[in-house]
């Protein structure tokens, strides 16, 4: 019985594959896009202007206090009422760039926000302009706090990425549901399933890890 | 080169800066003393604008500060300033730490930059910590690589916010040498210091402040062996005691 399973398992590898090759580029992607726009929101969230800042805090506030299913949902059936049409595919790719900003936002304001007041002022003090100081003085020093949670964070998003299925990306869950249809025992199928997430993020809880220990040996900065 | 007229300055309903009328010449150094909390520091962070006046004058280098046409960031390449806590940047190491601004702000060519950041270094006495990190230093080690740091830019003045109390006792007398040299090489200076020794070889006039006014202006031979009000008699007898 479990050898005919497993027969049958191995004719559904390609969707596997593809199921696995789905779930990767839309983290990727998004992890790429969100990072891009986190970064940009945090600068742009501890540089002094406090609409900027309570108008992004909001935002993300919003995000964080919603759950992933339902901002999915809103893009993907509610925006076309509006008529804004989207393939399933940039919905996701919309919904967890979204998500992956919100909370890269925080953690990039968060490790801005710890570098000491003192070293803005001395590169105040030395006329460098306000690209500058970020650029050369703040966020080599924020990296240090922000590297470790913001590569953790990449191993929530990926995991994340799995909600997409709802609204029928075949991703590497989606696969999972249309074999176990065929493959009637979940529990084998859910197991394979999980181990394709984990080849994807456990490199990154590897390298999250190794980032923490280093922080410790760097000159205040990290070098990856 | 410096002129206050009639400067204040409020943090909430705090006077710090009471009425402040006061300049320096161009190649002058002034030593400002007074207690902790007098607003000496407050005084000094203004001219480089870290910190902005309420109202009154304040002329830097020829540029009133607050007016439109003043670009503050440019007019700041102009002005050194030395912090109690060095500042320096801790993931960068020492040449680095000289070498930003000039290459980033004055646009000198690396090597040029390099060049003159080394030399600046060897003149503080570290020549041989240029790949150093700030955490690999000593203090007074640190706080010479600021000075090089300011010395890099070839500033018009220098200010000095409480260079030396951060440090132990042994390492004080390695920065104030540092000190004396470019004060003999003829730069404006604006030292915010207790260490009268200093005062005494190298400053033409010493500024005593208490509760955000200045109470007394004078050389260091009057200020020290003659102070004219009771609040500076009363300063001085506390640090000299010792």
């Amino acid at each position: 019985m479990i050898w005919f399973q497993l027969q049958s398992l191995m004719g559904s590898y390609p969707l596997a594959l593809r199921g696995l090759g789905m779930t990767i580029a839309l983290s990727g992607i998004s992890l790429v896009l969100g990072t891009i726009l986190g970064f940009a929101l945090g600068v742009l969230r501890t540089s002094g202007s406090r609409l900027l800042d309570s108008i992004i805090g909001l935002w993300v506030d919003l995000i964080r206090g919603t759950p992933f299913l339902v901002q999915i949902f809103l893009i993907f059936f509610i925006l076309p009422e509006l008529g804004v049409e989207l393939d399933a595919f940039t919905a996701g790719i919309i919904a967890l760039t979204n998500l992956a900003a919100c909370f890269i936002c925080e953690i990039v304001a968060a490790g801005i926000r710890s570098v000491p007041t003192g070293q803005v002022e001395a590169a105040l003090a030395s006329g460098l302009s306000q690209w500058q100081r970020m650029r050369q003085v703040v966020l080599p020093q924020a990296m240090r706090v922000s590297l470790p949670p913001l590569v953790g964070q990449y191993v929530l998003l990926i995991k994340d990425s799995s909600v997409v299925s709802a609204i029928g990306l075949t991703d590497l869950t989606r696969v999972g549901w249309l074999v176990v249809q065929r493959v009637p025992n979940g529990l084998l199928v859910f197991a394979i399933v999980g181990i394709g997430y984990f080849v994807v993020c456990y490199p990154l809880i590897l390298l999250a890890r190794r980032l923490e220990r280093r922080m410790s040996a760097a000159h205040g900065e990290v070098q990856l | 080169m410096i002129e206050f007229r009639g400067v204040n300055k409020w943090f909430g309903a705090l006077h710090v800066l009471k009425d402040i009328t006061l300049s320096v010449e161009p190649r002058e150094v002034v030593v400002v003393c007074g207690p902790s909390g007098s607003g000496k520091s407050t005084l000094i962070r203004c001219i480089n604008g870290l910190e902005t006046i309420k109202d009154g004058d304040l002329v830097v280098d020829g540029q009133r500060l607050g007016d439109r046409a003043t670009n503050m960031t440019e007019l700041r390449t102009e002005i050194g300033f030395v912090f109690q806590a060095f500042n320096l940047y801790p993931h960068k190491t020492a040449l680095e730490n000289v070498t930003l601004a000039p290459i980033h702000v004055r646009k000198i060519a690396r090597g040029e930059a390099e060049a003159s950041g080394r030399e600046m270094l060897a003149k503080v006495g570290l020549g041989d910590k240029f790949n150093a990190y700030p955490s690999e230093l000593s203090g007074g080690q640190q706080q010479r690589v600021a000075i090089a740091r300011c010395l890099c830019m070839r500033p018009k003045i220098m200010l000095f916010d409480e260079p030396t109390s951060a440090l132990d006792p042994e390492m004080i007398s390695e920065v104030l040498d540092v000190m004396v040299g470019v004060a003999e090489e003829g730069m404006t200076m604006m030292v915010v210091t207790h260490e009268m020794g200093f005062a005494r070889k190298v400053a033409q006039r010493v500024v005593f402040m208490d509760a955000g006014a200045v109470v007394e202006t004078g050389t260091p031979e009057e200020f020290f062996s003659d102070p004219k009000t009771d609040r500076s008699r009363a300063f001085l007898s506390k640090i000299l005691r010792h």
